[in-house]
């Protein structure tokens, strides 16, 4: 049997955010990284790094397995144009995957999931159970990561244990 | 039993068993309650509220007023569910309520002997004076007597669950016309949500003999509820109350998951509350049948026609052997039909028009007396035993009967749609209200819209559907109008019969008569919403769904007005009861809120700490050993090993937030009263911040760690407003300034190592770093790693032992604590908690929240030289008030007990010796208090009026909430260590 969901939190991934200075644009930003920057709630990827817009002028960047000085030289390549401030240590991110992650999540998300609303490319910076996260919708289409501060992980996983229960979805959950 | 041989939607292979008052009965699968009840011959089934009259069942849905009952027992005891509304599960446990002893023989029924100064306004002319008999005396005794059910104070042991639904159409209710929009919309592929209250889909159409395309009803909407289901586009949320509406188009719903059965699975809910995002919506929710006002008519036996159709058609119960119809409306005349057809013995038809409608030839050719122009004034016996009538030409006629059906008219159920503050409007046409002015996105269609007929209900789903479709730019298959059967809906309202002799009830829970209205007519109460309050009309748990129009006739009657000038209320959500648990979901007990622990929490857990609450944070307390007598004990000692030799505290829950840019150290120098730009590379400075008005908003340490980069702390409780201040700083005050922050509190797992072993504690964990005075000096700062990880390392004190504050990656803390714990064993190491910390500091005198009350200046808790003369900060010119700058403002002092073994309290109030204990004296309060180990004896923090000239001054506490009234001497509140040398150790 496919599971219906799976979760699992990733464990050697560096994140970072990143704040433009006075003047820079996401352009100017983005072109030095490679990539078009989002300037609305979304993500977009190169193939060093994932960037989630997160606000005005602000973005959270991602990067597996790049190792604990990653940002270090995040900013200096963007020296001048952005502030980078690592966020490695205390965000914790979990890929939802299989087909109850949308409906799982749904429970816990005031904004809509359907993917014609929040399809590939979609991000949200919002909360569940009182909890604020940054919610993205991975490229494999059914599924999501969520990302938030590491001292709520026991509070949040114990909504996705009753939520989960409540809907009847049985879910694999490796390693918290 | 009176079920009928066959027909009914019943599972008749399906028997279940239940209780009523402890006795056993049976019904079917697919019965309610109250269909089981009724083919039961059970007629008595509650008490009303004020003149605990016997009550019955009045009507098969949701408007039922009169039989309430409380489901289940003990913990999971629901009281106040409408039997019309509770599915019928094996081992059902009901029971009836507002009785004593018993339902049969109720005492308080003695309040109908009284009932001619029971009367509206009873309670508010009696009970006045004296008026501080209220709260102690009157309102406990009339709430024992009346109230409606009762709680249970077991805590509740269902689980509630949560959902968020989004979609271009929300169908509110399952009828014809729903059915209707639900189909057209879907077919088009919008996204629609079908919500209806029952488990079946059809509403009336389960309740009548009505044909649709050559179909029975209800096999019409089984047909297109199985087409709907395989639409993935369409979601059915059967069982399921739509109950409020509110901004932005939501609205939300309570769905019912596990209420036909004793209890629901293990882990699942028994209810699930839904917020649903609507584009547009259809209130599709039907009508409600008006009873009628005359004599007895509260008496069991009397129902709605509507009702009794319901019985006998969907669940083949039979509520009587003889029964009376009493019409003013074409619709109780199909129900005469439905009789007929049952074979149910029809005594006659009392009709109060005096022209018959043409649906009158077929009873008449059934044989049945028609009584044209004629009304009940009256119903006799306890249940109905006969009815009085008046004929057309004032004739009296008593015909025995043991049901009595009325038929008063319909109202469409609009009470959702009043929600966001559209006031219904009266509609001569139907005699009743209709919506005026919608919510955004919602139209009302079918009945709800006071189109009764069958084919205007299907005509109108068919059409809103297509609209909605059109206005999203989609393009609905014009679905054809199916053939119907064809109903008459003409009616003439009569809102009360004249000649009464018994009690005639408008509002059946909560016992209003048509008298309590012509009093409240007559004292003044004109306007509708002063005569609901007044007679409390409407205001019970149904919101009088089955007696507001009628209240309003007579009350229009009563004041001379017509109906339509008399306006009407609104109503609230929900539009129906809704459990509060199914609200609060999962958030309850320890989950109310959700929980922050910090990276050391397991690790804190594993060795016995105990927890507090800062926030939403839970930080370790105190950790305490195996043997110590209580908690003072535990405290003395991590404080004194701290002070002694070393120890640790995670201080990871202090806000952290880094500020970058070429303008960092303007705004620094901006938002604190002491300068930043000053500050070198690799160094920390102690900062407060003021608020606009000038008092201390904050306080924590900063320290620059590049030219253009500098990383703050705050504390715990502030750190989410600092945050926002430094945002509103930075964006709204000076946006000029390139300066960017971010908060990093959750980066950062922070560990005070502090005492005089702490270098050699600490040269254990960065065993390569110089940790020498020369190379980490006090109030130094440096980046470095710790095991290959970012790690940052200050040389900062709280304690005021030499100390060090490391940092490292909060995925990284857990490790860390670890590695405190195990290197600190050599040196005799202890964790200590908030409590040690907290002593420590009142030993330093720093001032900490109790201090930082938002009441207090700069100078107030000492730190008055700090604020620059050469810049500009916020909170300067107001701190410079003369309020603020008052010399007798209380500024903060230590205390100390004369007699060395009194206890100091925070709390307690400051006076000059021998001075009398009152208001005008007081000279401050002790803010913080602690038993210090260090001196051996309790020391305080206080503010005290010109404080810091009073050194050595003896002074009174006085302690009214606690006792005794000690005295104590004014003194530094450096206690330990006043010249600050151990920290530069």
């Amino acid at each position: 049997m496919v599971d219906q969901l799976t979760i699992a939190k990733r464990q050697t991934l560096q994140l970072a955010s990143i704040m433009a200075r006075r003047g820079a644009s996401a352009a100017c930003i983005g072109a030095r990284l490679g990539l078009a920057l989002p300037t609305r709630p979304g993500w977009v990827q190169s193939s060093a790094l994932d960037v989630l817009g997160t606000g005005p002028g602000s973005w959270l960047a991602l990067a597996e397995g790049a190792g604990p000085d990653w940002s270090d030289r995040l900013s200096v390549q963007l020296a001048g144009l952005a502030s980078v401030s690592d966020q490695s240590g205390g965000t914790v991110v979990f890929r939802f995957a299989g087909p109850g992650a949308r409906a799982l999540l749904q429970s816990g998300v005031t904004l809509d999931l359907h993917p014609d609303n929040f399809g590939p490319g979609a991000a949200a910076t919002t909360a569940i159970a009182h909890i604020g996260v940054v919610l993205w919708r991975t490229a494999e289409k059914a599924g999501f990561e969520v990302a938030l501060f590491r001292s709520y992980k026991a509070s949040f996983r114990h909504w996705i244990e009753t939520s989960a229960a409540a809907q009847g979805l049985a879910f694999q959950a490796p390693e918290w | 039993m009176s079920r009928l041989a066959q027909g009914g939607l019943i599972d008749r292979t399906r028997r279940y068993a239940f209780t009523f008052d402890g006795k056993a009965f049976s019904g079917f699968a697919g019965d309610t309650l109250a269909s089981a009840l009724v083919a039961n011959d059970i007629k008595l089934v509650g008490r009303s509220f004020k003149y605990h009259r016997p009550r019955g069942i009045l009507t098969a849905g949701p408007e039922e007023p009169n039989a309430l009952v409380t489901l289940g027992a003990g913990a999971a005891a629901e009281p106040n569910c409408r039997a019309t509304m509770v599915p019928l599960f094996d081992g059902l446990q009901a029971s009836s309520q507002n009785r004593w002893p018993s339902l049969s023989c109720d005492i308080l029924a003695i309040n109908q002997l009284f009932s001619p100064i029971l009367v509206a306004g009873f309670y508010y002319k009696t009970f006045m004076w004296p008026s501080r008999f209220w709260e102690k005396l009157y309102e406990p005794l009339i709430r024992r007597a009346a109230g409606l059910g009762a709680l249970t104070p077991a805590p509740d042991p269902d689980r509630y669950d949560r959902a968020h639904g989004f979609c271009d159409l929300l169908v509110i209710g399952g009828g014809p016309a729903g059915l209707a929009a639900a189909l057209t919309a879907g077919r088009a592929g919008l996204r629609v949500i079908l919500a209806d209250m029952d488990r079946l889909w059809g509403g009336r159409l389960l309740a009548e003999h009505q044909l649709i395309g050559g179909q029975e009803g209800h096999q019409w909407a089984s047909t297109v509820a199985e087409e709907l289901a395989a639409l993935p586009n369409v979601t059915l949320l059967p069982r399921t109350l739509i109950f409020g509406i509110y901004d932005g188009r939501e609205y939300a719903a309570v769905q019912h998951l596990a209420d036909d059965q004793a209890a629901a699975p293990a882990g699942r809910p028994r209810q699930r509350f839904w917020k649903i995002i609507a584009r547009h919506a259809v209130l599709a929710s039907g009508a409600i049948e008006r009873p009628l006002v005359f004599g007895g008519n509260d008496r069991p036996g009397v129902m709605t026609a509507s009702a009794l159709s319901t019985y006998v058609n969907r669940f083949a119960a039979v509520p009587g052997k003889r029964v009376v119809l009493f019409t003013t409306s074409d619709s109780g005349w199909t129900s005469a039909f439905d009789l007929i057809a049952a074979g149910i013995e029809v005594a006659a038809v009392v009709e109060a028009r005096p022209d018959l409608p043409a649906l009158a030839d077929r009873v008449r050719r059934a044989g049945i007396e028609i009584l044209a122009g004629a009304v009940v004034t009256d119903v006799r016996g306890r249940s109905v035993g006969s009815v009085e009538i008046v004929t057309q030409h004032g004739g009296r006629r008593r015909i025995a009967a043991d049901v009595l059906a009325v038929a008063g008219g319909w109202n469409p159920n609009i009470g959702l749609g009043g929600n966001l503050g559209g006031r219904p409007v009266w509609s001569d046409s139907i005699h009743s209200y209709v919506l005026d002015e919608s919510p955004p996105g919602l139209q009302p269609i079918g009945a709800a819209a006071g189109r009764f007929a069958l084919s205007d209900a299907l005509a109108d789903g068919l059409r809103a559907g297509s609209e909605v479709a059109a206005a999203l730019g989609v393009t609905a298959a014009a679905a054809d109008l199916p053939a119907c059967s064809d109903d008459a809906v003409a009616l003439a309202p009569i809102w009360q019969v004249r000649g009464a002799k018994g009690k005639a009830f408008v509002d059946f829970q909560h016992d209003v008569t048509d008298e309590d209205i012509a009093l409240a007519a007559r004292e003044g109460f004109r306007s509708v919403e002063l005569m609901k309050r007044y007679t409390t009309l409407g205001m019970a748990t149904d919101q009088g769904k089955t007696s507001q129009v009628n209240a309003h006739g007579l009350l229009a009657a009563a004041t001379g007005r017509k109906i339509a000038d008399i306006g009407t209320i609104l109503s609230r959500p929900p539009v129906l009861p809704v459990a509060i648990g199914v609200l609060a979901g999962a958030h309850r007990d320890q989950h109310f809120r959700p929980e922050r622990h910090t990276a050391s929490h397991q690790w804190a857990a594993e060795q016995g700490a105990s927890f507090v609450d800062a926030g939403l944070w839970k930080r370790a307390q105190c950790y305490a050993r195996p043997g110590d007598k209580d908690w003072r004990e535990t405290v003395n000692r991590e404080v004194t090993t701290t002070r002694t030799g070393v120890g640790f505290c995670d201080i990871s829950t202090l806000g952290k937030i880094e500020l970058q840019g070429p303008d960092a150290a303007i705004l620094l120098d901006r938002l604190y009263i002491n300068s930043f730009s000053t500050l070198a590379v690799g160094r920390a400075r102690y900062g407060v911040m003021l608020r606009e008005d000038g008092f201390v908003m904050d306080d924590g340490t900063t320290t620059r760690f590049a030219e253009d980069r500098f990383f703050l702390t705050t504390t715990t409780v502030n750190a989410a407003k600092v945050m926002q201040h430094i945002d509103y700083a930075r964006q709204v005050l000076w946006p000029e300034l390139d300066v960017q922050a971010v908060s990093v509190t959750e980066q950062w797992a922070s560990f005070s190592v502090a005492g005089p072993r702490a270098r050699d504690l600490l040269q254990q964990i960065l065993p390569d770093k110089d940790l020498s005075n020369d190379a980490v000096p006090f109030m130094a700062a440096r980046e470095c790693h710790w095991q290959g990880v970012p790690a940052k390392l200050f040389r900062l004190s709280f304690s005021g032992e030499l100390a060090f504050e490391i940092s490292v990656w909060a995925s990284q803390g857990d490790r860390l604590a670890r590695a405190l714990s195990e290197a600190g064993r050599a040196f005799g190491a202890t964790p200590y908690g908030t409590e040690a910390l907290g002593v420590m500091r009142i030993e330093k005198g720093h001032p900490a929240g109790n201090e930082l009350n938002g009441q207090t200046t700069a100078p107030d808790l000492g730190l008055g030289r700090m604020m620059s003369k050469k810049k500009d900060f916020i909170g300067r010119v107001m701190a410079m008030r003369p309020g603020l700058t008052d010399p007798a403002r209380p500024a903060l002092v230590g205390l100390r007990p004369v007699a060395s073994g009194e206890r100091i309290r925070a709390g307690g109030h400051l006076l000059e010796k021998h001075a009398k204990a009152i208001a005008a004296n007081d000279q401050g309060h002790v803010t913080s208090a602690a038993f210090s180990p260090t001196l051996g004896h309790w020391i305080g923090l206080a503010l005290l009026r010109h404080g810091p000239e009073r050194h050595g001054e003896q002074i009174v506490i006085h302690d009214p909430l606690r006792g005794a009234d000690i005295a104590a001497q004014v003194c530094s509140p450096r206690f330990v260590d006043p010249e600050g040398v151990r920290v530069r150790g």
